[in-house]
């Protein structure tokens, strides 16, 4: 929460570089928040049910164009003027319908099956998407907010300026607060972190209500939830729309912050996998250890990868190590500079790989789910317990 | 219009055209997808790094070729050392397979099959970026096909050949006797040998083969290594291809045409991917067509692949020659 401030007061302190080098920006942390939410979501069918839903991407998809559609004026009954809020939940209800639809026919499958065909959908809508000419222009490079929205997209009470804010790097709203200004970019950081904690909620509530239980039980043994006589079919959908309606409200804020969008940032089947990398390395199953798996991403393709404003190992290094030694030959006419910039320049993937088959090999339960079997239980649980002397076991 | 195209489209030269182009994709689709059908058909691992090291395969073989090959090479020489860089690249590569597999794969037998998937998935992440800093080092545009090895595919293999009313390509030909040549190896293989005998007898009851005093672990691994080795083989051969060729997005182009190819035809079974990547080549080449000649839409045969892949799933779930237990983890 109070990420912003803290990133600007140490970076006018004396470890600026440090920071700089190992931190990411506050724009990146923005993209942490929503597409944290979609790993989340992510998780909450794929980690509680044990449906691996391949093709979770699609319901990213279509909360993003939605968004984008209705602020061009390309959907029916919805004007440029609908208020951002309303768009998103019209996204999240198209997604809705999307799952049943698709989960109709899915759930009737499991295993590899239920993954390959939910890859299936979404490959479909993807190259659906991409030769498309309605919602863009050019449909491969996908559309973008024209000028019939020109203005931020706001999210707070539609209809009451007070209690709105705009959000984007370059649309976001400025407010003074105590004396200083908050950018845009903090701006969004805030709002949009406000809907993903209130999603976040939502989704926690789910999962510890009878509902969650029946999913849990769904992973655990299925033939034993239909035996007790649950209908799991009627369960499995509905968690799945659940799901596919935060995704697609993911999908949204992504769209409202960037305000544009293309089919291979959120349709493709990688768009999932980076949620799948998001879950596992956070802890599958744990719900609020997706979005800390997929900072951890964010953070190692940041620290790693080439000079952006973020900074990051290769630029601190450049700085650190000076010209001449980077000129220094090591053998034959490799230098230090270029081996550097070799193994470091843009290929982040290469370590975030790595550290995923790790986790897959030797850390299955991921950072969150580690850390709740090391303290038994929740954070929330067993910290009071900790510091009150486990007064209540 | 599409009236007048379908009459156009039933005309013999036409029809027999892409007769052969649907054979030839048939053929490209069963190389891809056997490797990965072998290895999920006995251990049950959906392997997601396939199509990585099929791009690895292409990769290897247009390096061999490009070495030594020069302008200068006649043809038939050309193609002799492509039969050469084959047999390289998927010795290579079956080596790299069984490495990967006693180092990284064995210890997740005994978790849920879920891991492997992961597994697998990450390892894609590590080997195309290794194959990108490579390309990097010579300086190749690692997203655009590798034209240099293009370039090493004999002149003759780029021109037509007329068969009766029809025209085809030399390279359709190529194709379609290299695919034959691989489903029959791979047949014999299976049905004829005593390690093909271990394979079949450890895909119907892994517990059972191993009572019966078969080292299934021996096994998991050869097959593993052989189903890698395959994909290298057949990345080497798309590295010709003009419409493939070698380059870093191949492993997802190919990875996916692959996986509707094994489950079209049922998880483990060889007939049934030797059908289904003819019944996927066929919707292929027909959808390509009526794409070129009639249709506007872009996307038309990409989608028509998904299409075979739900349809087939909703009527029968097990793949056409799939059986019920076999992937139903």
């Amino acid at each position: 929460m109070l990420y912003p401030p803290v990133y600007h007061t140490l970076l006018n302190s004396p470890v600026s570089a440090e920071t700089q080098m190992l931190l990411p920006t506050v724009e990146t942390m923005v993209g942490v928040l929503y597409f944290g939410l979609f790993a989340i979501s992510f998780d909450f069918i794929s980690g509680y049910t044990g449906y691996l839903s391949f093709g979770h991407a699609v319901f990213y998809g279509t909360g993003a164009y939605t968004v984008i559609l209705i602020a061009n004026g390309k959907m029916p009954l919805l004007g440029p003027g609908t208020p951002f809020m309303l768009s998103l939940l019209v996204g999240g209800l198209i997604a809705i319908a999307l799952a049943i639809l698709v989960g109709l026919v899915s759930f009737r499958l499991s295993g590899v099956y239920f993954a390959m065909i939910t890859l299936g959908f979404a490959q479909v809508f993807y190259v659906f998407v991409r030769g498309w000419d309605y919602v863009a222009n050019n449909p491969r490079d996908g559309p973008a907010v024209g000028p019939s929205h020109a203005e931020g997209f706001q999210i707070g009470v539609p209809g009451i300026d007070q209690l709105s804010l705009s959000i984007g790097v370059l649309t976001g709203d400025e407010v003074a607060l105590l004396g200083s200004t908050l950018s845009g970019t903090e701006v969004s950081y805030y709002m949009i972190g406000l809907v993903v904690l209130a999603c976040y909620f939502a989704m926690q509530r789910v999962i510890h209500s009878p509902f969650g239980r029946v999913m849990i039980a769904i992973r655990e043994n299925e033939e034993r939830a239909v035996a007790i006589g649950y209908n799991t079919y009627l369960y499995k959908l509905g968690a799945f729309a659940i799901s596919g309606f935060f995704a697609a409200v993911a999908g949204g804020l992504f769209a409202g912050f960037k305000r544009s969008a293309s089919p291979e940032n959120s349709f493709y089947f990688l768009v999932t996998g980076d949620a799948l990398l998001a879950s596992i390395i956070g802890g599958f199953g744990t719900l609020a250890g997706s979005l800390y798996g997929h900072l951890f991403d964010e953070t190692v393709r940041e620290f790693l990868s080439k000079a952006g404003q973020g900074g990051g190992l290769l630029p601190y290094l450049r700085a650190l190590l000076g010209q001449e030694t980077l000129d220094a030959t090591l053998f034959g006419d490799t230098t230090i500079g270029g081996l550097i910039d070799l193994l470091l320049n843009g290929h982040a993937s290469l370590y975030v790989g790595l550290v995923f088959v790790l986790f897959v090999l030797y850390v299955p339960d991921g950072l969150l789910g580690t850390l709740r079997a090391r303290i038994g239980g929740t954070f929330a649980e067993a910290l009071p317990a900790k510091l009150w002397g486990d007064s209540d076991q | 219009m599409i009236l007048e195209a379908l009459a156009e489209f039933l005309t013999l030269s036409e029809l027999g055209g892409v007769i052969v182009n649907g054979l030839a994709k048939s053929a490209l689709y069963v190389m891809i997808a056997s490797g990965l059908t072998l290895i999920f058909g006995l251990m049950g691992v959906l392997n997601f790094a396939h199509g990585s090291l099929t791009m690895v395969g292409a990769y290897l073989g247009g390096l061999l070729m490009v070495v030594t090959v020069t302008s200068g090479t006649a043809p038939l020489t050309r193609l002799g050392l492509f039969f050469v860089a084959i047999v390289v690249v998927f010795a290579l590569l079956t080596v790299l397979g069984g490495a990967i597999e006693t180092t990284i794969i064995r210890p997740l037998y005994d978790r849920p099959p879920i891991y492997q998937i992961l597994l697998t998935f990450g390892l894609t992440l590590v080997i195309e970026e290794l194959v990108r800093i490579v390309l990097g080092i010579y300086d190749l545009q690692p997203l655009s096909d590798w034209q240099a090895a293009l370039a090493t595919k004999p002149q003759f293999l780029r021109e037509p050949v007329s068969l009766g009313p029809v025209s085809a390509g030399w390279m359709s030909l190529f194709q379609i006797l290299l695919g034959t040549i691989t489903v029959v190896g791979i047949w014999a293989f299976l049905t004829k040998t005593r390690y093909g005998l271990y394979i079949r007898a450890g895909s119907e009851d892994t517990e059972m083969a191993s009572a019966l005093g078969i080292d299934v672990r021996q096994v998991f691994t050869v097959v593993f290594a052989l189903g890698i080795g395959l994909a290298g083989a057949a990345g080497t051969l798309l590295m010709w291809d003009p419409t493939w060729g070698a380059s870093v997005p191949l492993a997802a182009e190919t990875l996916l045409p692959a996986f509707i190819v094994v489950i079209v035809g049922g998880l483990g079974t060889f007939r049934g991917t030797v059908v289904a990547a003819l019944v996927v080549g066929m919707a292929d080449a027909v959808t390509t067509w009526w794409f070129q000649n009639a249709i506007q839409f872009t996307g038309l045969p990409e989608l028509v692949l998904f299409l075979v892949l739900v349809v087939t799933l909703i009527v029968r779930p097990q793949g056409l020659f799939g059986v019920e237990e076999v992937g139903g983890h």
